[in-house]
């Protein structure tokens, strides 16, 4: 029996257990983000009495390392706000903040990319801000900035090996794991290697295919 | 906001330990300072594997980015300090063991040459053919061509994009604490562990950290921006 198949392939219901928790971990942190990101970007942009503050947490976010973020998410918000309670609760917040403050720019840049005459045309047929906002500026949004969105996936994704510090047990989690119980690295740590690779590249190139699709079929002239 | 609020938050203990945690600073500061060093060596060289004529070399430069692109820089930093040392020493026949310091760097220094890489490669691409024609017309040997042709026009166009990637690349260095590398998140963990007060501690780190990457990164954007504003004109 050789070591792959002793330390690996019969390992491998552990394995998937992880890779299905890391699955969920950046799903939601990816949806936080998305939501929060936004949010954020409409406050710095359209909200004034917030603005100040927005902008210092799109700063705090975006310039704290991610570790440094789930450590502190972990240990010091239970403390001052009692909340989170539990350690995967944690670990989707820290990384859907982190990636928040670089999607609010991300949006903010898309947003501000809307040529202006098209904001002005529809005002001048009557319709009103919000209206405009929908049907005009958020469309065009989601198109040019959709490749940025994917790209901050993929970061999720890589940052979402973390949290197997902080006991969430993730794919990297039961990796060292079984690198604990076995002492033999090399084999589960490659496939483990290998599967992250993997799975960020298989995101990455079906991320680009989606937003090419969505630029063929809804057209966006010289974006 | 209770005076129970400010109580917690009070980073007195920060202070009380500054020297320690200084120091950790410091270490992270060098470990960036070296796997930044290693990160533009491997990038330069996939790059140029990367525009290479023949395509065996193409190939191997593609391989090397989208690996090294597309790999988290935890589990490659676990990988290069548990697996590397052990394929190296059964290829040498002999038991071998990294320091961590050294696996960081490695681990760093390979993870950040893939995206380096891309970042030349862009650079290099955007130098018109007619300058490297040019040059050759006039006689200029390929290497010569690449070091005073192509790189200093690579290096002032691809300065914005790799302000971001230093910054990320430092960002990266703190997870080095993991492997044992006593860099500030080491130093944090390690005071945490004794006086068991997590709140002032990782508030410090994180405002600590902040600070640094903030500043330093606004400040390096504005004189890259003024340095390349003189030399285009």
């Amino acid at each position: 029996m050789s070591n792959w198949e002793r330390l690996v392939w019969n390992q491998r219901g552990v394995l998937l257990q992880g890779l299905a928790v890391t699955v969920e971990v950046c799903l939601i942190a990816f949806a936080v983000a998305i939501v929060g990101g936004l949010t954020l970007c409409l406050i710095r942009m359209y909200f004034r009495p917030l603005r100040h503050i927005a902008i210092v947490l799109i700063e705090f976010f975006r310039a704290t390392p991610i570790f440094v973020q789930l450590m502190w998410v972990t240990y010091v918000w239970p403390e001052l706000f009692g909340w989170p309670n539990s350690f995967f609760t944690a670990g989707w917040l820290a990384l859907g903040l982190q990636s928040s403050g670089y999607l609010a720019e991300t949006f903010r840049a898309g947003i501000e990319g809307v040529a202006r005459g098209h904001r002005e045309a529809g005002y001048s047929v009557g319709m009103s801000p919000l209206l405009v906002f929908h049907r005009i500026v958020m469309p065009q949004t989601v198109l040019t900035v959709s490749p940025s969105i994917v790209n901050q996936f993929t970061v999720i994704v890589k940052s979402s090996t973390l949290v197997s510090v902080i006991t969430v047990q993730d794919l990297m989690f039961q990796a060292m794991k079984l690198v604990n119980v076995w002492y033999e690295p090399i084999e589960i740590l490659t496939v483990t290697a290998g599967l992250y690779i993997v799975l960020v590249f298989l995101v990455s190139t079906a991320g680009k295919m989606l937003a090419d699709l969505l630029r063929r079929r809804y057209g966006l002239a010289a974006a | 906001m209770s005076g129970a609020f400010w109580q917690s938050v009070d980073l007195s203990l920060f202070w009380e330990y500054r020297r320690v945690l200084l120091a950790g600073l410091l270490f992270n500061v060098y470990v960036f300072a070296c796997s930044a060093t290693v990160a533009l060596a491997v990038g330069l060289a996939a790059a140029l594997l990367r525009v290479n004529r023949s395509w065996p070399f193409r190939w191997i430069g593609t391989v090397h980015v989208e690996v090294f692109r597309n790999a988290p820089d935890y589990i490659m930093v676990v990988w290069v300090h548990f697996v590397l040392p052990l394929l190296l020493g059964a290829l040498i026949g002999r038991r071998l063991e990294l320091h961590p310091f050294v696996s960081a760097v490695i681990a760093l220094g390979f993870v950040y040459s893939g995206y380096f890489a891309e970042t030349f490669r862009a650079g290099i691409q955007a130098v018109p053919i007619g300058h490297v024609e040019a040059a050759r017309a006039c006689g200029m040997a390929d290497r010569l061509i690449l070091r005073r042709i192509i790189l200093p026009q690579v290096v002032r166009r691809m300065l914005p994009e790799a302000v971001n990637q230093f910054v990320s690349l430092f960002k990266a260095t703190t997870i080095v604490s993991l492997i044992a590398v006593p860099d500030l998140m080491y130093q944090v963990s390690m005071v945490t562990a004794t006086e068991m007060r997590p709140l002032p501690l990782y508030t410090g780190a994180a405002l600590t950290y902040f600070a640094v990457i903030y500043f330093v990164a606004t400040g390096v954007r504005l004189l890259s921006e003024r340095w390349r504003n003189k030399i285009y004109a």
